[in-house]
Formats: structure tokens, sequence, C-alpha cells
């Protein structure tokens, strides 16, 4: 039953999405499919080819990575530092626990045409929305790590003398780090989310916008190349921190 | 001290409004004195007003409605389509074979990358919002479906099964039941993600509802309709998922929760 074996486990895996693919040529040349609905599977591949040999798609990939990235890195830093410091120190968990609770509800991308009328159309205003987005999962991921520590870990430090200040980096982080992981991992997928959304709502540049303007002209079989793209990017994203999560943790008993 | 600590819920709560009552009492002080530009970032007290006001002139009713309804139609189809192919695909093993890869494979597309392509298959009105959140929420759906009705207990199977049980009827006499819990962990979550889609959607497309009054009050430059849509939006979504939760009390009453 088990079938993510090796090789022919992963082969067995992509049948199913090189069949749905197949099927999708096969309808567009036979006219099943009109291309007017949704240009063949072969156009939209030569249109990412097109796309990535003449240059086109790296200055809005690099645009986009940009504001992505600025955005993701504010709030990991931020919300490991403020989640820890909910977990230790009472007086912070009082006075912020109850405004994270307020803002939970908020759907982030809302927050878009607010925070353009405060920050201007430009990036400024997508990277706060993609930071506070990003935020509450890692905020809530190092709170619920930091707070389950194993005292025996902190008693053993204190004992040995470790001042508190360095008990939080040097104890609390790294025990917490399992859940922070899934916590910044849930964070990249919605980073990818509120980016696109604010680069359809307003933008001139990123991957968001280049969807965007390919669609408004009609030129469905570069569009779905640039939504592709994007989808790949996001998977492989998402793989290489994994991967870089298990060297990372290779001590820690969560890592098998 | 005797009279506080006979009423630890009552103080729990007190403790919990205090730091937001705070913040809205400096956001209202800074504001009155003039430190900001009031025309950016207004007073709450205003803020409260408009939002009461449009409540009273009724200018709110219509797009909170088409929000409201395309986010349950959605998500109502969502649940239809995606529970039964869950447990297929939970159960069956050419349908986890075959449907397993495809959901992994297209899960980190970000849905909302597909509004163009929507609005070009099923226009620009309720149609293409509708079927993008239908998209977007079958994702969850699906996918805790097939994983709570795989991880089930095989006893339950074979003691139906040895009852003479016929494949259909296990589905749905057995099967479906004993992974409603899951089934409903993947409703929750997909509560958050219908409200979220129908505002994203209605501000890049228009067509109504709550997301292009947003859009527009921001081209006006009106903050103060811009922030009591925001709250009408997020009571929306939060009211949505209270409810998916007490739901949930209802149906799986008898259902023993594991944590």
């Amino acid at each position: 039953m088990r079938m993510s074996s090796g090789w022919a486990g992963g082969l067995s895996r992509l049948l199913p999405l090189t069949m749905v693919l197949a099927a999708w040529q096969a309808a567009s040349i036979s006219g099943v499919l009109p291309k007017t609905v949704l240009p063949s599977f072969g156009d939209v591949a030569v249109a990412l080819g097109a796309l990535v040999r003449s240059g086109e798609i790296i200055p809005h990939t690099l645009a986009s990575f940009a504001r992505a990235g600025a955005g993701f890195l504010i709030a990991v830093a931020g919300g490991i530092a403020l989640g820890i410091l909910m977990a230790r120190v009472r007086v912070v968990e009082r006075a912020v626990e109850p405004i994270l609770l307020l803002i939970y509800p908020v759907p982030k991308p809302a927050l878009i045409p607010l925070f353009m009328i405060w920050l201007g159309i430009g990036d400024f205003s997508k990277v706060a929305v993609i930071a506070l987005a990003c935020l509450l999962p890692v905020v809530i991921a190092a709170f619920n790590g930091a707070r389950s520590v194993d005292d025996m870990l902190l008693w053993s430090a204190r004992a040995r003398g470790t001042s508190e200040r360095r008990l939080l980096w040097r104890v609390v982080l790294p025990a917490a780090l399992p859940q922070i992981a899934a916590g910044v991992r849930t964070a990249i997928a919605i980073a990818i989310i509120v980016l696109v959304s604010s680069e359809f709502i307003s933008a001139e540049t990123g991957l968001g916008y280049l969807i965007f303007s390919y669609g408004g002209v009609g030129a469905d079989d570069a569009m779905l190349a640039v939504v592709i793209y994007l989808a790949v990017l996001g998977y492989l994203l998402d793989r290489f921190y994994l991967a870089g999560l298990r060297r990372l943790m290779a001590w820690h008993a969560f890592a098998h | 001290m005797p009279s506080l600590t006979r009423h630890p819920r009552l103080v729990a709560g007190l403790t919990r409004v205090v730091p937001i009552a705070l913040v809205l009492l400096a956001w209202e002080l800074v504001t009155r004195a003039g430190w900001v530009n009031p025309f950016v970032f207004p007073p709450v007290s205003e803020i409260v007003i408009r939002w009461v006001a449009l409540f009273v002139d009724g200018s709110v009713y219509r797009p909170l409605w088409d929000t409201l309804w395309r986010a349950l139609l959605g998500l109502g189809a969502a649940i239809a389509v995606g529970v039964p192919l869950g447990l297929l695909m939970g159960r069956v093993h050419w349908a986890q074979w075959f449907f397993e890869p495809l959901f992994s494979f297209s899960f980190p597309l970000p849905k909302i990358a597909l509004i163009p392509l929507y609005v070009h298959w099923f226009g620009l009105f309720s149609l293409s919002k509708v079927m993008l959140i239908f998209t977007d929420c079958l994702f969850p759906v699906v996918i805790f479906t097939y994983h709570g009705a795989r991880g089930l207990s095989p006893i339950y199977l074979w003691s139906a099964q040895s009852r003479g049980t016929g494949r259909l009827r296990m589905l749905w006499r057995v099967v479906l039941p004993l992974s409603l819990a899951s089934i409903y962990d993947g409703v929750q979550v997909a509560v958050v993600v219908a409200v979220l889609v129908a505002v994203v959607s209605e501000m890049v497309s228009g067509g109504g509802g709550l997301g292009q009054m947003m859009i527009r009050a921001y081209r006006f430059g009106d903050v103060r309709t811009a922030f009591a849509t925001l709250l009408t939006i997020s009571l929306i979504g939060y009211a949505l998922y209270r409810a998916a939760q007490w739901l949930r009390g209802r149906l799986l009453f008898w259902h023993v929760t594991d944590s």
C-alpha cells in the first residue's frame, strides 16, 4: 500500500499529473477545448519558455521576491522575538495577546486599501501588509513553542548560573524551534497569497502584476505560464525550506 | 481580594479588555490632539460613527449580502463536492492514486492568481467569484476529509463488513460519520478562506460586495468608510467562524474529542 518508496513511487505520483496534462493537450488539439477558452498546454509551455529565455520574467520575479521577502523577514524576526517574550514575560503576554486576538479575524488582504492610503501605493504598503499577515502564525508558533519548553532545561541552565537574557537566546529559542519552524512554513504560503493579492490591486511590476496584465489583454497562454511559474516557485520554496530545516535541526529528535 | 477571586472569569475578561481599551484610547487622544493628519488617520470614535451610519442609512446591506452569499455558496459547493471526493480518496485505492498527487501538486498554487482566468471563463460578476471561492475552499475540505477517512480504525470497518454492509453504504453510514470531526476541521479552515477570497476577488474585479466597497472608499480617499468596511468584513469572518464552531458542537455532540 505504501506508494512513496523511491523512484517508482515518485513516478507513480507523477503519472496522474501527466495524464491530466496529456488529456488537456489532446482536448486542445482535437478542438474539443477551443483555444479561446483555454490555450493548449503546449502553448503555455512555449510561452513560459519565451518568458524565461527573453529574461522578461526576471525583473518581475525579483520585484515580487523583494516585497514578499522583506515582509516575511520582518515578520519572522519580530514574530519570534514577540512570541518568546510573550511566553516568558507575563506582562507582555497580558498586553499583547488581546491585541493579537483582535487582529486575528481580520482577513489581511482586506487591509491593502487602508495601507495604500497610509503608506502610498508603492512597495511600503505591500511589505507592511505582508509583514502583518505573516506575523500572526509566527508569533503564535513561537509563543506555544516557548511556553512548552521543558522546565528541566530551564532549571539546569539556571543552576549553572545562566542569566535570564542568555536563557531566552540559548535555551528557550532552540527548544521552541520545531514549533517556530511550522509557523514559518505557514508564513511562506501566506506571504505569497498576500503578495499576489496586493500586486493585483496596484503594481507596475511583480508576478501578480504580470498575470493581471496578460489576463487583461487576453494573452491567456502567457498568463497561465506565469501562474504555473509562480506555483512551481512556491513549491520549490517550500521544498528548499524543508530541506534546509532538516539540516538545521539534525540534532533535534523531530528530524528523526 | 476574595471578591475578585470569586469571579475569575470576570477578572480574566477585564484584563483582556484593558490593553485593547488602552490602545483605542491612545489612538483617540493622538488623533484628537492633531498629531496626525485626521484625513489619513481619523479618531476611532469617528470610525465607529461611520460604521453605525452605514447600517442606519442602509448602504452597507447590499454589499454585505453580496459578499455573504458568494462566500457561503462557494463554501457550500466545496463541501458538497469535497466531502464525497475526500471520502473516496480515503477509502478507494485508485481514487487516492489519481487525486492525491493532483491535490498535493496544485496545493502551493495561490488560487487567487486564477482570478483573471476565472473572469475570462465565468465573467466579471458573481459566477467567477463563487467559482474561485469553491476552488480555494475545495482544498482544505478534500485534504481534511481524506486524512480523516484514511486514518479510521479498521475495527469499525471490519465489524460493518462482517454484517454484510455494501461498499457505498459503508462510505455513507460508517466512514462519513467517523470522519466528521476531521471534516469539520477542514470546514473551519475553509470558512476563513471563503470570506478572504470573496473580499479579494471583489477588490480585484469589482462586481459589488464589501471588497469593492473598500476599493471605492480608497479611491475617494474616504478612510472612515474604508475602516468601517474592514470592521464589517472582519465581523462577518468572525461570525461565520463562530457559527461553524457552534454547528460543530451541535453535530458532533456524540463525538469524543481526542484532546
